[in-house]
């Protein structure tokens, strides 16, 4: 039945437009997702890479600003916790309100211990970056061949 | 048309689509009062530049890129690069030529004011 990834595409297309003529019956009853069908939290999106002597995380937080934010490490454990506001104007009618707000926390056991006194982290187009530099022991070396 | 039969004409009128990216669809909200209709969207990392609002022919379609650099190997990635397409019917008192947009920490706001002619007018009663 399903020969191609199209097909499968196609068959998802369909329970969008479904999931959309609910959403229009419904209203703004409940929370209609902006991502369908898809796995889906509360918590901000993440990204983990590790380069070299660096770990670096990414985190979505639109509309979040450095004050609503709070990261703690220890050895390594992360923990990103933050809260949203709401950031709707005084005296205008509500027509959607997809955009959560809330409070969140979401915390990792990363890979190895990072120094914890060197980690950077800048808030930038409602994207956090965090790099975090691995502790001594954990660095990458080179080992010289006699 | 009947509900029922769109859904069945969505395969027929399909066209294959080339994609470079996903495309996701905004969370946005929505509010109005008597002078204008306010619209917030998330996108988070998406730079001003990448960012497109059109309004045409009573659609208002925005769409913003996100080309974010990755260095390293990805342990996990739960987001990527992605497009952001959304598009609205917008009423037609919209007064086109004053619509302002800003993006700032990932949510772009669209400020959609209504045309003079289209803002509730308090009628005056006069007393014979």
């Amino acid at each position: 039945m399903f020969t191609r990834i199209s097909d499968i595409d196609r068959l998802f297309g369909t329970m969008n437009l479904l999931q959309r003529k609910l959403d229009n019956l419904y209203g703004n009853y409940g929370r209609p997702s902006g991502y369908r069908w898809e796995l889906k939290s509360a918590t901000p999106r993440i990204n983990l890479y590790e380069h070299g002597d660096n770990f670096e995380i990414r985190a979505e937080v639109p509309g979040l600003k450095k004050d609503n934010l709070n990261v703690k490490i220890q050895g390594n454990y992360l923990e990103i916790s933050g809260e949203r506001g709401s950031d709707a104007p005084e005296g205008y009618k509500t027509h959607k309100t997809e955009r959560g707000v809330g409070s969140f926390s979401r915390s990792f056991t990363l890979p190895a211990d990072v120094d914890s006194t060197k980690v950077e982290a800048t808030l930038k187009d409602g994207v956090l970056y965090l790099t975090l530099p691995k502790h001594e022991a954990a660095k990458p070396k080179k080992i010289s061949i006699n | 048309m009947d509900r029922t039969q769109e859904i069945v004409k969505q395969d027929e009128k399909n066209v294959e689509k080339t994609h470079e990216l996903y495309e996701a669809t905004p969370a946005v909200d929505i509010y109005e009062n008597d002078n204008e209709i306010l619209l917030h969207a998330d996108m988070p990392g998406v730079v001003k530049e990448n960012i497109s609002v059109d309004i045409d022919n009573g659609t208002l379609s925005i769409s913003g890129v996100r080309k974010l650099e990755t260095e390293g190997a990805a342990t996990y990635e739960e987001f990527s690069d992605v497009e952001y397409v959304r598009s609205f019917s917008v009423p037609q008192t919209i007064d086109v030529e004053k619509v302002e947009a800003e993006l700032k920490d990932g949510v772009l706001r669209l400020h959609l004011p209504k045309s003079e002619a289209a803002k509730p007018r308090q009628i005056e009663i006069k007393t014979a």
